[in-house]
């Protein structure tokens, strides 16, 4: 006999079979159908693959099982060195980048909303706006021929007023590389995260600013207790939701990294890119193993977020 | 109800719009075996392939008729999609067939050149397996221990080609990589590199090339060119020596060949040394020298900064760019072919455009020729060598015929990239300056202009007509004789050259080649551009890969 069911306030549930309840829906499960198909073969299909991480996996051959082994070589074998150093390249580029573009944003987004002319405004927006849809390679291109070393780079010959010998090679110097890194980010993305805080700015109830002014309160003031707390909510939950994507780092980096800055710039992506692309006859199990610690920890990264999204907004986010 | 209805319509519209993506995707995976003509090796059949090629013999490749031979390729084969591709496919269906009195086809698969190791590695992963690929020699070592090539030494020591062989020790290195069998061939040198100089620069800051004889003449040079005005620009100081694509090319065998006066007698790389003993070159004091060389090079700004992160391409196009400030005097590149095609950007972007090769320097003594690109059959592991003798003959044997087929591998197609029939045509016929006629009798050999640039002539297909290892028959003998910067840029380095040491082989090179890698590209970079004492970052060299090293070593010097 089925077991009843009760709710709260003690009242029978009363309900009906399963699939009963499949056919009376029968509409909606159709048209979920071909999404949980498209999921199954384009995201949990290909998940199978991280059983190679278990094997010696090359180009030619039988994929052979040698358990651990591709584990015992990136966290204390051959590849060990290289290996810690992309992965705490990889938080500290991450969540610093975060922070400054975050910080940014704010500042941005609050300077927008108190400007006072229209035209000024928009175009202002559009301004900024526009270096997000450039691609990483163009970018990557422009700021290198800024920033060349040779005889034709602009900064160093504005710094230096053409005199070669005192250039700086900003993107091969280990002192610059993670500033020019932080900046070319700032560059490129304050004003796309500028989008989420103008909308949550716009939201504002006017009559906060109106009884601030009855108040007396100037206009720090009233960004200081009146725009900056209507911010804060959207700020933690971008702050958190960027957070759990920390680990994906990749095209930024290989775009304007190179070898005289592999301690400062090398990051887990860039590390499994050269491990496999630069090998005549690559190991795809040590590269799966490496991607997969990094799936791993991006996934605790996650849980982590979430619990602190319940702990400061009351409500998580997955 | 017609919510239901519209509900399953559109259901059923998604599903059948995902299975049409899907069927689509697999209507063309790369190498897929269906389109190869013949059938992919299982990978259990490859691992026992070598022994099975072990055991051949000349087998009787006539009673196997293949109609379809799969060739993965890489960017060397000039005749690319852009530039007459299917006119040389279609000419050497029809001669191989008309030669082997069936029809075949050949089935090119031409990869991305800088992305081959990728895209290589992805065609094998996948199961369908080409009929024949073309490999660096560095990157064939590696695959050779697979087992997943057909040994072809007896197949090569009877092949017809070997009545007109001009080079046979290019093969020599092949044969090394075998242990003694030949598991793949060469059929031209591998070529190398050569120092090119701006002969106006020379002039203007008045140096005569015939005077630089030692490092020290090159490296007055250098400084002339960085410190006075050789593009006559009227500033001093905005020109750089030398530059190259990377202070050491890691990824590319003989990896010293973009620096060769810096690098002088240095091989750092795992080598044999002259007693045959294995050893880490990268560790000898030749090396150390060489990166303090290179290290005051950058202190003097004799060398583009940039060279650093340079590609092959951003290194020339800097050199023959048309605002030659920022740009260098000299650049070490490839011999024969690109002497003329530098020449003719130097030209085509209005620049002074004569260049003149320097002699190799007391310190170098000769040119580096890398070890020849090898083409490989891949063995289907059935313990039967007839289909493989038959690709051998169809492919191998038509290539180096001495007749029209090596003819379709050195120049491409007729009357697409050659012709002998009468003709005339202009070059830069919109710039007076820079306009060039030319005009051809009937029956007189001659190059048409190259497809994608109308404005030059097509230098080569696959083949380096002076380089290929078996001469040309009869009437064609005269083909490989046509003249220009290119002949001669292969004749200097043909008198200039010696040969590259032998790449090494051994399971645990195969396993941290990308760590090795990494870690010479780091000290490189820490030395020259950092400062870092040469002492110091070997030490932190050693600590981070001595120990791999000394294993590979082991491996290699035990199994001579």
């Amino acid at each position: 006999m089925a077991k009843k069911k009760f709710s709260k306030s003690g009242i029978e549930i009363r309900q009906k079979p399963l699939g009963l309840r499949m056919w009376n829906c029968r509409g909606y499960y159709v048209m979920f159908l071909p999404v949980f198909i498209f999921v199954l073969i384009f995201y949990y299909w290909p998940m199978l693959g991280v059983r190679y991480s278990f094997y010696d996996y090359k180009p030619v051959g039988t994929p052979k099982f040698i358990g651990l082994d591709n584990f015992t070589k990136m966290f204390t074998g051959i590849g060990a060195g290289a290996f810690w150093t992309s992965f705490g390249n990889t938080l500290v580029l991450s969540v610093v980048k975060l922070i400054i573009t975050t910080v940014a944003s704010v500042v941005v987004s609050v300077f927008i909303f108190e400007m006072g002319n229209m035209i000024v405004k928009k175009t202002l927006q559009t301004i900024i706006y526009l270096p997000h849809f450039m691609s990483w390679a163009v970018v990557a291109s422009i700021f290198s021929l800024f920033l060349s070393p040779s005889a034709t780079g602009m900064v160093n010959n504005i710094l230096f007023h053409g005199d070669t010998s005192k250039f700086i090679y900003f993107l091969a110097d280990v002192k610059w590389w993670r500033p020019i890194f932080y900046m070319i980010n700032l560059w490129k993305e304050t004003g796309w995260g500028t989008i989420i805080f103008l909308a949550t700015l716009s939201g504002i109830n006017p009559e906060q600013y109106e009884a601030a002014d009855i108040d007396g309160a100037t206009r720090m003031q009233k960004i200081r207790y009146v725009t900056i707390p209507a911010l804060m909510n959207t700020i933690i939950t971008v702050l958190i939701l960027n957070l759990a994507k920390v680990m994906n780092m990749f095209e930024s980096v290989f775009v304007t990294y190179n070898a005289a800055v592999y301690d400062k710039a090398d990051v887990i992506s860039t590390y499994i890119y050269r491990q496999t692309f630069a090998n005549a006859l690559p190991n795809y199990g040590y590269s799966t193993a490496v991607g997969l610690f990094k799936s791993l920890v991006g996934c605790v990264l996650v849980l982590f977020c979430n619990w602190l999204s319940k702990k400061t907004r009351g409500r998580g986010i997955i | 109800m017609k919510r239901k209805v519209l509900a399953a319509l559109l259901a059923a519209s998604m599903v059948v719009s995902l299975t049409a993506c899907g069927g689509g995707g697999a209507a063309q995976p790369a190498g897929d075996a269906g389109s190869a003509g013949t059938e992919a090796p299982a990978k259990e059949e490859v691992a026992g392939g070598s022994e099975a090629a072990e055991g051949s013999e000349e087998a009787a490749a006539g009673d196997y008729q293949l109609d379809q031979i799969t060739m993965v390729v890489d960017g060397t084969l000039n005749a690319n999609l852009d530039n007459g591709q299917k006119e040389f496919n279609d000419q050497w269906d029809a001669y191989v067939s008309e030669k082997l009195g069936h029809s075949i086809h050949l089935d090119i698969q031409q990869q991305d050149h800088s992305g081959y190791f990728d895209a290589v590695g992805r065609i094998f992963a996948s199961g369908s397996y080409p009929d024949v690929i073309l490999m660096p020699a560095s990157m064939f070592s590696q695959y050779v221990n697979t087992g997943i090539f057909w040994d072809m030494t007896e197949a090569y020591d009877n092949a017809d080609f070997q009545s007109r062989m001009l080079y046979p020790t290019v093969n020599d290195s092949v044969k090394r990589i075998g242990d003694g069998r030949m598991y793949g061939i060469s059929p031209a040198y591998g070529n190398g590199c050569v120092t090119y100089i701006k002969k106006a620069w020379l002039d203007n800051v008045g140096i005569d090339i015939s005077t630089v004889k030692t490092f020290d003449d090159y490296y007055k040079m250098l400084k002339a060119f960085h410190e006075e005005d050789p593009d006559g620009n009227g500033v001093k100081g905005d020109t750089y020596g030398v530059i190259s694509s990377g202070y050491l090319k890691t990824e590319e065998a003989p990896y010293i060949m973009y620096l060769p006066e810096f690098w002088q007698d240095a091989y750092p790389a795992i080598y044999p040394n002259a007693e045959g003993v294995w050893v880490d070159g990268f560790q000898e004091q030749a090396t150390k020298d060489a990166l303090e060389r290179i290290h005051q090079a950058y202190v003097d700004g004799v060398i583009d900064p940039v060279s650093l992160t340079a590609g092959t391409k951003d290194a020339r196009e800097k050199w023959f760019s048309a605002d030659q400030a920022g740009s260098a005097g000299t650049l070490s590149y490839w011999a024969g072919t690109w002497f003329q095609t530098l020449t003719e950007n130097l030209e085509k972007n209005e620049v002074e455009s004569e260049v003149v090769m320097l002699e190799p320097i007391e310190e170098v003594g000769a040119y580096i020729n890398r070890e020849a690109y090898v083409w490989g059959i891949i063995d289907d592991g059935d313990g039967d060598s007839s289909r493989e003798q038959a690709i051998f003959d169809a492919f191998f044997e038509t290539m180096l015929d001495g007749e029209r087929g090596q003819l379709l591998w050195t120049y491409g197609a007729e009357d697409v990239h050659w012709s002998t029939k009468a003709e005339k045509f202009t070059t830069n016929a919109d710039d007076p300056e820079k306009k060039k006629d030319y005009e051809y009798a009937d029956g007189e050999f001659h190059l048409k202009q190259a497809l994608n640039d109308p404005n030059t002539i097509w230098k080569k297909n696959y083949l380096e007509p002076a380089l290929t290892i078996c001469g040309m028959k009869d009437e064609y003998a005269d083909y490989v004789q046509v003249g220009g910067l290119a002949k001669e840029g292969n004749e200097f380095f043909t008198a200039h050259m010696k040969d590259a040491p032998a790449t090494p082989s051994s399971e645990t090179l195969t396993e941290a080649e990308g760590t090795i890698k990494d870690a010479k590209d780091k000290l490189i970079a820490s030395v020259v551009v950092d400062g870092v004492d040469v002492e110091t970052a070997m030490q932190n060299y050693v600590a981070a890969v001595g120990p791999i090293v000394e294993q590979v070593l082991t491996e290699l010097n035990s199994a001579e």
